[in-house]
């Protein structure tokens, strides 16, 4: 075949605007193609597509999904250590000569019809009480921000493992022509612990497969914008005679890689249009602007970042990883969380409630929580009004919503004291394993092979949560 | 088509292909056909099998294992296949029975099943793995009369195609081979000049010139540089979260030095493996071992320090294992490797030898010390200041000695008038903690002040009057004690501990433990011992002493330390109830200062995220600005005991008496020895003021004192100590040479022996990786049995061999590799080759493959005429860390243009125009880039300020040189970026382009400013900007052009 007849025959005669969707998907992203390496999902998936909320630091679960009477009632009395048993504490309070417990000052009441207890801090959350599966047992063995973040984003504490997004990207391929399929966004100015790229990696998978940051503000993926005094005509006609160059090399030397690079030029121009038009916001009406509360004006907040979650979810984005840091309340936790919940709570729950609205929250799974829990023990003294507690990684919540879990339902229980999981432990791996299976994925078959070994998200590990599917 | 020949495809060829290519090959085709054991048998056993049949002991069922012959033959009756365990049960029908297991992911296919039918009827043949057989002779393949070899690589190629029945392609067009030849060697494109020498030079010796000429260039080191940077995980940050900036490109440009200098290969290994314990190791060999400290490093609070310690000494050994023994040694980090004859005591024998340096898991959060040990950065000329300033310590120090001989006379003159009270001069601190002032403790030095605490601390009934006892949470601020290491000082305390524990502080002048690298100095309780110690960064760069004996718990002891300012450990003394204590030396090397850091002033019983001395009881602190002598701190224990010297008569005084008084003189009333010690102390100042000036960086350096001790890690967590174990190395790989020691030199010399089986096929691999964009074995990472064979085993070998053979010389290698017919082909492919070879194993072409995110950005750089050619130093920063992850400013002139192998690399957020274009992160060791296509690529490429600079540069140039001659404009143009003349098409097409962009720009002149201010470099006065913009376009087109970013 010519390349003429090549570029005719799929629809490429004139500006080429619709080959992207015609091409073969492998000759646009290189390595693997765009369909992904399982073809199909192993068995029909509950969720198409994954809107993960990560609340960066370590939320303490004790002051907002895992009340604790006991711990008013023994409150400011030494962490008993048939407890404790030894096990290991950060070297930040793990020298402290004393550790006296705290009784969370929230208050706590059930919501909903479902009765799912959820503390004061969280009102808008609690409204939605009965499509949230509350797991109260998640645990890690991760008592730092580094490796738990790590953890809860590739399955592993160390880095070099590719992220749960670039293996749904590796396993399913990409959905949208347009757009990227794992889309990352960090709140814009939040302190806290730094987040690192390699959260959002693709490991020593493939690397279009890792995910793509959107920034605030005019560029929201690097270079996206014509430089200064280059429209988007002049630039048309530049890509045209670009791509009429790479024909007449094709027809001397009839190489796939020249129809690649060919479809990389179009893409980036689509995705030029198609990206501002995503993070365009200027259509949504205001009643859905108010949900998700002040903020969501704000370019690079977590309400902004939410509203634009919902939109790349309409348009097919697999994988949309929010971050929202600042949830390490080692001292003068009341201030920093009820700092934390006024960023995130309105947002979070408006999103759940956009999608479910939209007829889109039975195939979108929600997840909200973060790396770690935080101590019963106070860290540093236990003042008056005022205590901060250390990360805890024996036990934590999150919560799912929507994607196939079991709205207004709590997984698991932890002690009285809030220090270890007494029933129906879910370790991080069998989170993966969860998430892997509501999107048709069976956690085991999912494999890429490096360095001469077999390695998947869950590593040798983990179980499906039965309890937390619908 | 042209020129390429097509193929003969015949069921023959695709035979014979099927054959060379190594694919197996389904029952019913080619019956009777030889089943070959390594290609074909043992990777379905690998892979299948050795999950519970394999090397892995614990793994294993059974008892069978299939990894060795005997194991093997066990389940295998050679010649019968139907007489064989192994056959019945991989045939079996009863799923009780069927191997592997039906509800495994092992299971076979009937393909499978047959080829391991076959195999053990054709006699069940047997070969070790091929990486692990030492190399031996290597014929040349006999290849009858043939004309296309240029040199001993194309015997092999050439063989291999006869034996699929393919014919080589044709030789590359010259304008492509130097192209080619450029970026292969130096990483940059060819000049137009270069260029035109080259394709008017008739000579037959043309190329081997330019080849001679490109080895030659200092941006060789450059280009080679970038790989072996990869593999060391090079970063100019230290990783994990924090990932502060640190100071290590010294090594880099020691890696490029090394390259240019062609430093033999197995030196450049041995330097880095271990050049400080070669004998009389030069800074060159001694800085070449920052290479094992280049892994990331951790400081996040809160952190087991020990924990990452330990993945620091993993990363070393995978890095070791990866880059030059092409193993996955991580693999048996947890339990035995699954696939390679590595077991789990062996991965730790090999870790012995890179655990025994005296560093810390986490580095200083609160000082920029250097993580130890380090090597001082220091030129022949300050080597020598440092070593006369030494010189004159020693000087002072011998006239101190002298001063004290002499002092006799004075000395019984002043025994005979000598003082009636026992003054102790020099006390600036004097805490009887006898009770509170609101949140103040009195201090009876003269002009002082209070010390303060929190009132959690308590008042007790003391040694002398009341004490304080420690809440372990709430420390005691003195407020003094922010003393030099050239300072002498003292420090007196009764106390009194109810514990026991494996670390409590007791005192500190420090800001905090880990997170301060300890910096300061400071008194703990080590399991029950006393030590004293003064540090820069701890554990390698401090002195410390232990007392010997335990402090009885629950019981009032008075404790003193005195220090004399001499930086040795020798000088810091333990006193206990007025004598002085036993102690043992755990650290003598301190050679940076110990202020700073915060944290300036004493504090009792607590420091930041340290054990407190909790319930501890503290009283009578005193501290002095002095060392005091043994009967000072005699009397301040007792009150009295100097007091009665002083009062006895001097006839009454034995031997040990006067010498008591005779220090206490020297120390208090004689003039000289005060005069003398001050001049010490100003030379030792002049010591330290040198020393504290010149930099450090991170390098190997065994432990002295003490050996660390490893041990197998049980499920490779750092706290399970299993069996412990010495440095060695796996007994399945070339025997440790006699008499080598057992060190990193050892493991060098093991290393770089001709009889390892694996380390000059991983080297040769590596560099004809370089050349071919793929290893001969394409996965370099992997020489195991998981890993691919080699496409050209035999030449692999070969090289080897000759590699070993020529001294490791690698830029002979390089050139051997460059002037192979081999090398030379056209990259062109042929539809039929395309079909059968899709990814070239046979090397019936030259590859093509997109250039390197460093030559893409070089090539940009060099062909607009702004690259600095400028060599060496710290990291620069171009316009795009400005976009990274973590921004950061961006330079401003020089450093905008540098090479990228110099580009600021910040592990958590590297350079977004290296990520994009497929760079290595560098997290960990990497021995291949990936090469995609992305649109984000090519956003970068159009749109990247770096690039459009680029193109609007080119442009000006072109406007300044061919001013409105489009048709030479768009020639020169398209010849330095691509290497070659446009034909006319290209030329017509290339000029409508340029005429239509300089029509928008004519109509939109503030369009055309815009585009042409975008970068740093100001745009020459005088130019029509619209035609400078319309040629910038015209560039940026062809930079983006596949001729211009693909090596072809």
């Amino acid at each position: 075949m010519s390349r003429r007849g090549f570029l005719n025959s799929f629809g490429m005669g004139l500006g080429g605007i619709a080959l992207g969707s015609l091409l073969q998907p492998g000759a646009l992203l290189g390595a693997t193609d765009g369909r992904g390496v399982m073809g199909a999902p192993h068995f029909a998936p509950k969720a198409k597509r994954v809107i993960y909320l990560f609340q960066s630091g370590g939320p303490s679960q004790l002051d907002l999904f895992d009340p604790k009477p006991t711990l008013i009632e023994k409150h400011g009395t030494e962490l008993p250590e048939a407890i404790r048993r030894g096990q290991r504490l950060t070297a930040m309070s793990g020298n402290q000569a004393s550790l006296p417990l705290v009784g969370s000052p929230f208050k706590f009441a059930p919501r909903g019809r479902s009765g799912v207890e959820i503390s004061d801090m969280l009102p808008h959350i609690s409204g939605i009480a009965d499509d949230l599966c509350v797991i109260r047992s998640m645990h890690t063995e991760a008592i730092n921000h580094g490796p738990g973040v790590t953890h809860m984003q590739t399955g592993s504490q160390f880095p070099g493992r590719p992220s749960i997004g670039a293996w749904l990207n590796y396993g399913l391929g990409r959905v949208n022509d347009n757009l990227p399929s794992f889309v990352v966004m960090v709140t814009k100015g939040k302190g806290g612990q730094p987040l690192v790229s390699r959260l959002w990696g693709s490991g020593f998978l493939p690397s279009e497969n890792q995910g793509i940051r959107f920034r605030s503000g005019a560029d929201p993926v690097l270079h996206l914008q014509n430089p200064d005094g280059i429209g988007r005509k002049s630039r048309r006609l530049m890509l045209d005679r670009l791509r009429e160059l790479h024909e007449l090399q094709y027809a001397g030397n009839p190489d796939a890689e020249i129809e690649s690079r060919i479809a990389q030029y179009e893409m980036a121009f689509r995705m030029q249009a198609s990206i501002p038009e995503v993070t365009d916001i200027s259509g949504e009406p205001e009643h859905v602007l108010r949900e998700y509360g002040g903020d969501v004006k704000k370019p690079g907040t977590f309400a902004a970042n939410c509203l634009q979650a919902r939109r790349l979810a309409e348009r097919g984005v697999r994988f949309i990883q929010l971050y929202h840091p600042g949830w390490d309340q080692h001292g003068s936790l009341p201030g920093g969380l009820r700092t934390q919940c006024r960023e995130t709570d309105q947002p979070s729950a408006a999103l759940v409630r956009d999608l479910k609205q939209r007829g889109m929250l039975d195939d979108t799974l929600v997840v909200w929580g973060g790396e770690f829990g935080r101590t019963n023990y106070c860290q540093g003294s236990l003042g008056k009004d005022n205590f901060g507690r250390d990360h805890h990684g024996r036990c934590f919540s999150l919560w799912m919503a929507g994607g196939g879990t079991k709205g207004g339902t709590v997984v698991g229980q932890t002690d009285d004291y809030g220090y270890n999981v007494v029933k129906d432990g879910v370790h991080v791996h069998d989170l993966h394993a969860t998430l892997l299976h509501l999107l048709g994925i069976d956690h085991e078959r999912l494999t890429f092979k490096y360095q001469g070994r077999d390695f998947r998200l869950t590593d040798v590990h983990g179980h499906v949560v039965k309890g937390a599917l619908a | 088509m042209g020129g390429v020949r097509s193929l003969a495809v015949t069921s023959v060829f695709y035979r014979r292909l099927g054959l060379a290519l190594g694919l197996a090959c389904g029952a019913g085709s080619g019956l009777g056909q030889a089943v070959d054991f390594e290609r074909q048998i043992k990777p379905l056993l690998s892979d299948r099998c050795f999950a519970c049949h394999g090397p892995d002991k614990k793994a294993r069922k059974a008892d069978l294992q299939l990894h060795t012959q005997d194991g093997a033959m066990t389940v295998v009756a050679p010649g019968k296949p139907h007489g064989s365990e192994l056959y019945r049960r991989i045939t079996a029908t009863d799923p009780d029975d069927l191997m592997p297991p039906p509800d495994s992911r092992f299971a076979l296919s009937g393909q499978e099943r047959e080829l391991i039918r076959r195999w053990i009827e054709q006699g069940a043949e047997w070969k070790a793995h091929w990486a692990f057989v030492p190399l031996g002779d290597v014929a040349l393949p006999a290849l009858g009369r043939a004309a296309w070899p240029q040199n001993e690589i194309d015997h092999f190629t050439l063989a291999k195609l006869r034996a699929a029945g393919v014919e080589p392609s044709p030789l590359a067009k010259r304008e492509q081979r130097l192209r080619r030849l450029s970026f292969d060697l130096t990483g940059l494109p060819p000049t137009l000049a270069e260029l035109d020498a080259f394709l008017t030079d008739a000579s037959p010796a043309a190329y081997e010139q330019i080849v001679d000429r490109l080895l030659d260039s200092p941006r060789l080191g450059e280009r080679l540089a970038v790989h072996w940077l990869d593999l060391a995980r090079y970063s100019d940050t230290y990783g994990y979260q924090v990932d502060r900036n640190r100071f290590v490109w010294p090594w880099r440009d020691w890696v490029i030095r090394a390259f240019n200098d062609n430093l033999p290969y197995d030196d450049f290994l041995t330097w880095q493996l271990a050049g400080d314990l070669l004998p009389a190791a030069t800074d060159d060999q001694r800085l070449a071992t920052t290479f094992n400290r280049l892994h990331p490093q951790k400081v996040e609070g809160g952190s087991v320090p020990e924990e990452f310690r330990v993945e620091y000494v993993a990363d070393r050994n995978h890095t070791f294992g990866t880059a030059m023994l092409g193993l996955t040694l991580e693999c048996a980090r947890c339990h035995d490797h699954k696939y390679d004859p590595i077991s789990q005591k062996e991965y730790y024998q090999f870790f012995a030898f890179f655990n025994n340096i005296d560093e810390a898991g986490l580095y200083s959060y609160f000082t920029p010390s250097i993580p130890t040990p380090t090597l001082l950065m220091t030129d022949a000329a300050a080597k020598q200041k440092i070593a006369d300033a030494q010189k004159e310590v020693a000087a002072e120090e011998a006239r101190l000695a002298k001063v004290n001989a002499a002092a006799g006379e004075a000395f019984e003159k002043w025994l005979a008038a000598r003082p009636a009270e026992a003054v102790l001069p020099g006390q600036i601190g004097h805490f009887p903690f006898d009770e509170f002032t609101g949140g103040k403790l009195a201090n009876l030095a003269p002009e002082s002040k209070p010390a303060s605490s929190s009132q959690k601390n308590k008042i007790v009934s003391g040694k002398t009057g009341n004490a304080l006892r420690l809440t372990g949470d709430d420390g005691v601020n003195l407020g003094i004690g922010n003393f030099k290491r050239t300072a002498p000082f003292s420090v007196a305390l009764w106390m009194n501990t109810p514990h026991h524990k494996e670390r409590t502080v007791v005192f500190s002048r420090s800001r905090a433990w880990t997170d301060a690298g300890s910096r300061g100095y400071q008194m703990l309780l080590r399991d029950g011992r006393l030590s004293a110690s003064l540090i820069h960064f701890w554990p390698g760069n401090a002195i410390s002493v232990r007392t010997k004996a335990k402090l009885p718990k629950n019981e009032w002891h008075h404790v003193t330390i005195t220090y004399d300012g001499s930086t040795r450990a020798a000088g810091l003394k333990i006193f206990v109830d007025g004598n002085r204590a036993e102690t043992e030396s755990h650290k003598d090397n301190l050679y940076k200062n110990i202020t700073g850091g915060g944290g300036d002033t004493i504090v009792i019983g607590q420091r930041f995220r340290d054990v407190g001395f909790a319930g501890g009881v503290v009283d009578d602190f005193r501290v002095f600005d002095r060392e005091l002598t043994g009967g000072e701190v005699a009397q301040i224990h007792d009150g009295g005991s100097l007091a009665a010297l002083l009062a006895k008569p001097a006839e009454a005084l034995g031997q040990a008496e006067r010498a008591t008084l005779r220090d206490y003189f020297l120390a208090t009333a004689n003039e000289p020895h005060t005069a003398q010690l001050a001049k010490l102390r100003t030379a030792r100042e002049r010591v330290t003021q040198l020393l504290d000036g010149k930099g450090e960086i991170m390098v190997m350096e065994e432990m002295r004192l003490k050996q660390r001790e490893t041990f197998v890690l049980n499920r490779g967590v750092y706290s399970a100590r299993g069996e412990r174990v010495g440095a060695a190395t796996p007994s399945a790989l070339s025997p440790f040479p006699p008499g080598a020691p057992g060190n990193r030199l050892g493991l060098a010399q093991w290393l770089v022996a001709p009889e390892n089986p694996l380390t000059a096929r991983v080297a040769v691999n590596h560099f004809w990786q370089l050349c071919f964009g793929e290893g001969l074995v394409r996965t370099p990472e992997d020489f195991g049995t998981q890993g691919k064979r080699p496409t050209h085993p035999a030449l692999l070998d070969w090289l080897a061999n000759d590699f070993i053979d020529h001294g490791w010389n690698v830029k002979r290698l390089l050139k051997q590799i460059v002037t192979s017919a081999t090398y030379q082909q056209a990259s062109e492919t042929r539809p039929a080759l395309e079909a059968l070879d899709p990814e070239n194993l046979l090397l019936a072409r030259a590859p093509r493959h997109r250039l390197s995110a460093e030559m893409i950005r070089d090539n940009a750089l060099a062909s607009s005429g702004l690259l600095s050619r400028r060599m060496g130093g710290a990291g620069a920063k171009p316009y795009d860390l400005t976009e990274s992850f973590k921004p950061m400013g961006h330079d401003k002139g020089e450093g905008l243009y540098r090479r990228s192998v110099y580009t600021f690399w910040k592990r958590t957020g590297p350079a977004p125009v290296m990520m994009a274009l497929d760079a290595a992160k560098r997290d960990v060791c990497r021995a291949k880039r990936e090469n995609t296509a992305t649109p984000l690529q090519a956003l970068v490429l159009l749109n990247g300020p770096q690039f459009v600079e680029a193109a609007r540069t080119l442009g000006e140039r072109m406007v300044r040189e061919h001013g409105d001659n489009v048709g030479a404009m768009v020639r020169d143009t398209f010849r330095t970026l691509t290497s070659r003349e446009p034909s006319e098409r290209e030329a017509a097409l290339l000029r409508r382009l340029h005429d239509e962009q300089l029509a928008v720009f004519e109509k939109d002149g503030k369009a055309a400013a815009a585009f042409l201010s975008v970068g740093e470099r100001r745009l020459a006065n005088g130019l029509a900007k619209p035609r400078v913009a319309a040629a910038g376009v015209l560039a940026k087109a062809l930079m983006n052009f596949d001729e211009s970013v693909v090596k072809r």
